[in-house]
């Protein structure tokens, strides 16, 4: 398996905070991969060290099979868009794309300027006279101009309403349809990925909760309901990952490695919403569940 | 990344332009004016006469050179004003120049792009040093030459304030200036707090080496002068004198801050103001002789520079290793 991110036992310290902790994970090469938590969780700090913003202060991270600590070789092949995306105030669009010729040996300025007729803003703007909604695509075209292996993205529609939510995932979904580019975004709203991502990471206190494909972990997650019970062993279940009681009635999360034949049991489907709050809401942080990365 | 450093920093240049142009539009007229009126009054001939004869007798020049400075103190007053001149390209080039960076997070745009942090610092240090290093060249010299003719006068170019806008030590304060500012700015990564550490720091250090050190980089000499007698210290000499007073024959110090001289004809009198000091007293000096201007300006712009680079050598190790 391809990987475009590889993360094993990776750390960051801030003076006495973990943000991140024991954190290993794999993001296979061509994925749009969902990075969700809560806030604080480590989102912002996993993707600092994916460009090299941050160094580790333990484990390995490997990025496009290098580490990144800032040389351009790697900066040269990774997009990245910051959370707020920040830009200069004063530049015009036009200059910012100026500046992203100058600095990237691969950069694609008509790709750029296509994308912001495209998108309707003006070249001739001045950053600080456009929208939240408006920055955010300027943001977004820079990083794709550099026609990057692996995009970065770090709560890119956090600030927008949600017109400009829907509008800027449908732009980087058209962009990154091809398959040819990685794509690893954060958001602490599933609902702003769960549309276009087809592989999840879920973070919680600085901690892999979960991490798999889209479609192995729904099919690998089922919702049992059945009398109400005492806990016991079920043929075909790996783990119980949230359980709740009526008084009739027993509803568990699970995790299956087999069929689930006990005729006690309903089985149910979960959809990607559920599973994540049901890991969000694991009792246990600190051990990491991990999904098959097929 | 040449393009980016230009484009962010040419309202400053700009700025800078403006200024040395407004400075010149100020120093040359005056300064030709006051040169004429050095030459036209005699006071250029009546000192070239003096030469550096270390005591005089009689008026000498002072008449002249009274009137001369009196004339143009205003102008005299007005250059001290631009010691300040490198603390605000400190305060307006250096504090803001990573500072504004961080507090935007503009850092995580241009960082992400594909030129590597060193270059990114090594482009936009360079450029900023460079354009101080020749606008505050330009300032040292302009100044230099306008006050030439008033340090001739008698206001030494050794003494305080006179020495810090002069020669080369005005180019490393501004170096200084802007790499505390840098340095600062990666420390407190805000532009406001960087700005107010920079002041604070640029201010504590000159105040220390001018009050402190600059007296004794160099030893200091002695001149002394009978308080009975008609010969007095030449004040055209150009030197810093620091410390004065009045010894009696022992040697041993009468007062301070003061100096008296009396003719024969009136020193016997006992209402004279020399009777306290007794047969034998003289006036003592302690003084940085004029020969000494250059060697301290090297030891003073050396010391600043040097602080500088130290600074410039944290700020940049701030920015490859301890920002994100």
């Amino acid at each position: 398996m391809n990987l475009a991110l590889e993360a094993h036992s990776l750390g960051k310290r801030y003076k006495r905070n973990w943000a991140l902790r024991d954190c290993s994970l794999q993001v296979p090469a061509g994925r749009v991969a969902a990075l969700v938590g809560p806030n604080g969780a480590g989102k912002s700090t996993l993707l600092n060290l994916a460009v090299g913003l941050l160094r580790p202060t333990e484990g390995t991270l490997h990025v496009l099979g290098r580490r990144p600590d800032g040389d351009r070789d790697l900066l040269d092949r990774v997009g990245f868009v910051a959370q707020d995306t920040p830009l200069y105030p004063d530049f015009t669009v036009s200059e910012l794309i100026t500046m992203g010729a100058r600095l990237n040996r691969r950069w694609d300025t008509p790709l750029a300027r296509d994308r912001m007729e495209q998108i309707g803003i003006p070249l001739d703007r001045r950053v600080e006279g456009l929208s939240g909604g408006q920055r955010a695509q300027v943001a977004l075209t820079l990083a794709l101009a550099k026609r990057p292996e692996l995009l970065l993205l770090d709560e890119p529609v956090a600030s927008l309403d949600p017109l400009a939510r829907r509008e800027f995932m449908q732009v980087l979904m058209g962009s990154v349809a091809d398959g040819d580019t990685t794509v690893l975004l954060s958001s602490h709203l599933l609902g702003d990925l769960e549309r276009v991502c087809d592989y999840l990471i879920v973070l919680q206190t600085a901690h892999v909760q979960l991490l798999g494909g889209v479609d192995e972990l729904v099919n690998e997650h089922k919702a049992l309901t059945g009398p109400r019970r005492q806990r016991a062993d079920i043929a075909g279940v790996a783990a119980v990952i949230r359980e709740s009681h009526t008084d009739k009635q027993t509803t568990l999360l699970v995790r299956t490695n087999g069929p689930i034949l006990d005729p006690a049991w309903t089985v149910h489907d979960v959809t990607l919403e559920d599973l994540v709050l049901a890991y969000l809401a694991y009792p246990a942080p600190g051990r990491a569940v991990l999904g098959v990365a097929k | 990344m040449m393009w980016l450093a230009w484009r962010q920093h040419r309202k400053q240049a700009l700025f800078a332009a403006v200024g040395l142009a407004a400075l010149a539009a100020l120093v040359i007229p005056t300064g030709i004016s006051m040169r004429n009126a050095f030459t036209d009054s005699g006071l250029a001939a009546c000192l070239r006469g003096l030469g550096t004869t270390e005591f005089l007798r009689g008026d000498g020049c002072d008449s002249l050179s009274d009137m001369f400075s009196g004339r143009y103190e205003t102008l005299a007053t007005l250059s001290m004003l631009f010691v300040f001149l490198p603390l605000l390209v400190g305060l307006f080039w250096g504090a803001p120049l990573v500072a504004r960076e961080l507090e935007h997070g503009t850092h995580r745009l241009v960082w992400t792009q594909g030129v590597s942090r060193m270059h990114w610092a090594g482009v936009k240090l360079g450029l900023v040093l460079a354009v101080t290093v020749v606008a505050a060249g330009g300032y040292a010299l302009m100044v230099s030459w306008w006050l030439g003719p008033l340090n001739q006068a008698g206001q030494s170019r050794m003494a305080e304030l006179s020495f810090d806008v002069q020669g080369i030590a005005p180019v490393a304060y501004t170096l200084f200036a802007v790499a505390l500012g840098v340095f600062a700015g990666t420390v407190w990564r805000r532009v406001m707090p960087a700005m107010a550490a920079a002041l604070v720091g640029f201010l504590a250090l000159r105040l220390v080496v001018l009050v402190q050190l600059r007296g004794n980089f160099l030893p200091a000499h002695e001149r002394t002068f009978p308080v009975i007698g008609q010969e007095r210290p030449n004040p055209t000499l150009g030197d810093w004198t620091f410390s004065t007073g009045i010894k009696n024959a022992a040697g041993e110090v009468m007062s301070t801050g003061e100096q008296i001289q009396c003719g024969p004809a009136v020193a016997g009198r006992p209402d004279a103001i020399c009777a306290p000091y007794g047969p034998g007293a003289y006036n003592f000096e302690l003084y940085q002789p004029a020969g000494n201007y250059w060697p301290l300006q090297f030891i003073e712009a050396g010391l600043f520079t040097a602080v500088a680079a130290v600074l410039l050598f944290l700020a940049v190790r701030q920015i490859r290793s301890r920002i994100a």
